[in-house]
């Protein structure tokens, strides 16, 4: 069988890549050269990467994960007509739509993600078929005045998805009524938060959707020129949304007279250069003018005075994702999602310790234990999960018995962590939080800018205490400084860096004061991370002498016979705690306690 | 710590075919370095000194972002550069253990030290590549690999090293000149 009439659908977003998903692509052209290839973005389902979608000439599909070059064979043979189904790669089929794997995707909402997976991010045609530019064409030629496109927006209630929960109308309403010859649009693409991928996600799976999106707001507010600020560690998103503009200008979605309307809108891509300050709206301005990205004094806001002076609007690139969406389906069915606040889905970025991660769309208004037991289906490891991660370096830790909070920016405020971007990194009791916050102070106190003296020193000043901590050095006096230190940096810090930094030091000394006090009075660390705090022992009776952990150990300090158990030791003294040798131990006979 | 050898030698040519397409206005200062950057591997003076001299970005202005972005570098970078993620989920998962191995097998000792001494290799840390389901997670090259652990790590660059025909200075270079 050479593959005529199949179809074959492959994940290949970064993630995919990441996994191996061009290997599995080689073989299985080689297999079937006559079937028909797309090369689809991320669906989401990044704990079932590599994954392939086939669709028999009989029109059944089937969805396989966790494709490799080993089993794929198995998906060949099945799909030749020569062997049985191979069951335990089978997400889910035609026949077969409920298993516990697609729960993952039946358990979601997808407004933002409706495209993300299911179509060639690179064909605009495709992006159509799934009525992509209809929002556009309905604006420009079913006769929406810009105020008609605001208050649609309003009605919706959609929030700043890049963190501060900003609404999107009233921002847009500043800016349409300030004065002003040249407006801007800025996407703001620049997702610095370490644990988030949704906008990745979003540009490298269906960038038509956030040009839309810019259209839309651009002539609702009166732009005329638009920028996509882009980080640069996303190449493969710079790659296809520049694709998407190119596309978009051949085909009169972009540039003078738009569709014959007298919209006139174009878009230049800003590659960012590697700094978190920068998703702070006045910084990222500053870098699109060639500076370094500090931020400046608010007012006068950009809406008013922006990028080389004139009125701009900064949107995230999943709040714009949602915008044809709003117009095309009215602003009541959004707002008909979520809380009585904040309304509509929210994309989160899931990962950390937990058994299927992934993007989690969901409507706003559920349960965050929703999201990490029903969709993610808790921890891998057997250990009970011990916290989450929300917002990044911004955000703060929820623990457990708060996983019934609500998706809701009030909600979410309240327990001092903040809805962010949609990062969420989760936690089992083999993770130590002190830890991590000294992790997110590093972060914070590296990417500060370096314009305020409390975000600039304060940071430098958590982040050494916290170290010390960590170290089995500190006091109980240490944690009655970071007390002290927090709220002040909060105050005294110009842009959203500073004064949310603290905030991932104030959540564990809160909901885990007992794990800073065991660092500091028992010289433990619960969670068995901190270096300064654990030893490295063979455990002699369940050693087998193999000698693999001599092999790896980089400061060569373990030492024995081959194949004599009782002769292997790790010299304490030369010993980093790095724990390459818990590792590569097969029988497990090395503690880290 | 710069290592002579690596020192890439400039064009002018080169240097003023980017400002043509870039421009001279400040506002080309970041594109310029990003193109300067992507040709060499870091920013070499001269460069820097070209785009000071023909366009109107200042010295001050030029250094200052250069040195602001945690994307440029100002010296040179080994031959095959290996970036390992540092996002949340990479750093709860283990990625210290990643720098270990790959140091080790590499021969950096001192802290400060991110090239290899025989230029073969960088290892730098990045911020969140956005691949956190998959974490910890590392690229040589362009290439990424997912869910290492340490001595995954140490196999990887092994074995890259093998298919580009580098010398690894580090331990197993040891011990191949006395197995």
């Amino acid at each position: 069988m050479s593959g005529e009439g199949l179809l074959i659908n492959i994940g290949e977003g970064t993630c995919g890549i990441a996994a191996g998903a061009p290997e599995v692509t080689e073989i299985l052209r080689k297999r079937f050269p006559d079937a028909k290839f797309t090369s689809v973005g991320c669906v989401g389902m990044c704990h079932q990467e590599v994954m392939v979608d086939i669709t028999n000439p009989d029109g059944k599909t089937y969805q396989w994960g966790n494709v490799t070059k080993k089993n794929l064979p198995k998906i060949v043979r099945f799909h030749r007509g020569e062997a049985d189904l191979p069951k335990q790669l089978l997400i889910k089929s035609t026949d077969e739509p409920d298993t516990d794997k697609s729960q993952y995707l039946l358990q979601q909402t997808r407004i933002v993600l409706r495209n993300v997976g299911q179509i060639n991010p690179t064909s605009m045609a495709q992006f159509q078929e799934r009525g992509g530019y209809t929002g556009i064409e309905k604006v420009l030629k079913g006769g929406m005045s810009p105020e008609d496109v605001i208050q649609e927006v309003k009605v919706a209630n959609i929030r700043g998805r890049g963190g501060a929960g900003f609404p999107a109308a009233i921002k847009w309403g500043f800016a349409r009524g300030a004065p002003g010859k040249v407006k801007y649009l800025v996407c703001n693409g620049d997702e610095g938060d370490p644990g988030a991928f949704m906008d990745r996600s979003l540009l490298e799976g269906d960038p038509h959707a956030v040009v839309e999106g810019m259209l839309i707001a651009a002539y609702a507010i009166g732009a005329s020129k638009g920028y996509a600020y882009i980080r640069a560690e996303y190449p493969l998103a710079v790659e296809y949304f520049g694709k998407a503009l190119d596309d978009a200008r051949k085909s009169g979605y972009l540039g003078e007279n738009i569709l014959g309307s007298d919209f006139t809108f174009d878009i230049k891509i800003k590659e960012g250069a590697g700094a978190f300050v920068c998703g702070e709206e006045t910084a990222l301005l500053a870098s699109i003018e060639g500076e370094r990205g500090m931020p400046r004094i608010r007012p006068p806001f950009p809406a008013i005075k922006g990028v080389f002076g004139s009125p701009t609007i900064i949107n995230n690139v999943e709040t714009l994702a949602n915008i044809p969406w709003i117009i095309n389906n009215g602003g009541q069915a959004y707002a008909d999602l979520g809380t009585e606040k904040s309304n509509g889905t929210k994309v989160f970025a899931l990962a950390g310790t937990i058994k299927r991660g992934g993007l989690v769309e969901v409507p706003m208004g559920v349960t965050i234990r929703h999201v990490l037991e029903d969709i993610g289906g808790g921890s891998p490891t057997g250990r009970p999960l011990k916290a989450v991660q929300l917002g990044g370096p911004s955000g703060g830790c929820i623990p457990e018995n708060m996983f019934d909070t609500l998706v809701d920016y009030d909600a979410i405020n309240a327990t001092g962590a903040i809805m962010g971007s949609g990062g969420m990194v989760v936690m089992d009791s083999k993770s130590c939080m002190v830890d991590l916050a000294r992790y997110f102070l590093e972060f914070t106190q590296l990417e500060s800018c370096g314009k305020c003296t409390f975000c600039r020193i304060g940071t430098l000043r958590m982040k050494e205490l916290l170290t010390k901590i960590c170290d089995g050095e500190g006091t109980m006096e240490d944690i009655e400084i970071l007390e002290e230190l927090a709220p002040n940096i909060k105050q005294a810090s110009l842009c959203g860096l500073g004064q949310t930094a603290p905030n991932p030091v104030q959540t564990t000394l809160e909901y885990f004061r007992d794990e800073y006090i065991a660092h500091v009075k028992d010289h433990r660390c619960p969670g068995g991370v901190c270096k300064g705090l654990i030893t490295h022992t063979i455990i002699q009776k369940d050693c087998t002498g193999c000698s693999i952990c001599e092999r790896y150990c980089p400061v060569d300090a373990i030492e024995g016979e081959l194949k004599k158990p009782d002769t292997w030791v790790i010299d304490q003294q030369a010993c980093i705690n790095c724990g390459m040798c818990v590792e590569v131990c097969n029988p497990d006979a090395i503690l880290a306690a | 710590m710069s290592n002579a050898s690596l020192e890439a030698t400039v064009d002018p040519k080169d240097v003023q075919g980017w400002i043509s397409n870039l421009g001279t206005e400040p506002s080309a200062a970041v594109p310029l370095l990003q193109a300067v950057q992507q040709e060499f591997g870091y920013l070499p003076r001269k460069a820097m000194d070209l785009i000071v001299e023909n366009t109107e970005i200042n010295a001050s202005q030029l250094f200052g972002v250069a040195t602001f972005y945690a994307q440029f570098r100002l010296d040179p970078v080994g031959r095959n550069l290996i970036k390992v993620c540092h996002g949340t989920a990479c750093h709860v998962q283990g990625a210290d253990r990643l720098n270990t191995s790959l140091r080790h097998v590499l021969g950096m000792k001192d802290e400060e030290e991110d090239t290899a001494s025989n230029g073969s290799y960088t290892v730098e840390d990045v911020a969140c590549i956005g691949c956190c389901s998959l974490a910890p997670v590392m690229l040589i090259g362009e290439q990424a690999f997912p869910n290492l652990k340490g001595a995954d790590a140490q196999r990887h660059l092994v074995k890259h090293a093998k298919t580009v025909g580098e010398i690894l200075p580090g331990k197993d270079a040891e011990k191949e000149a006395n197995p």
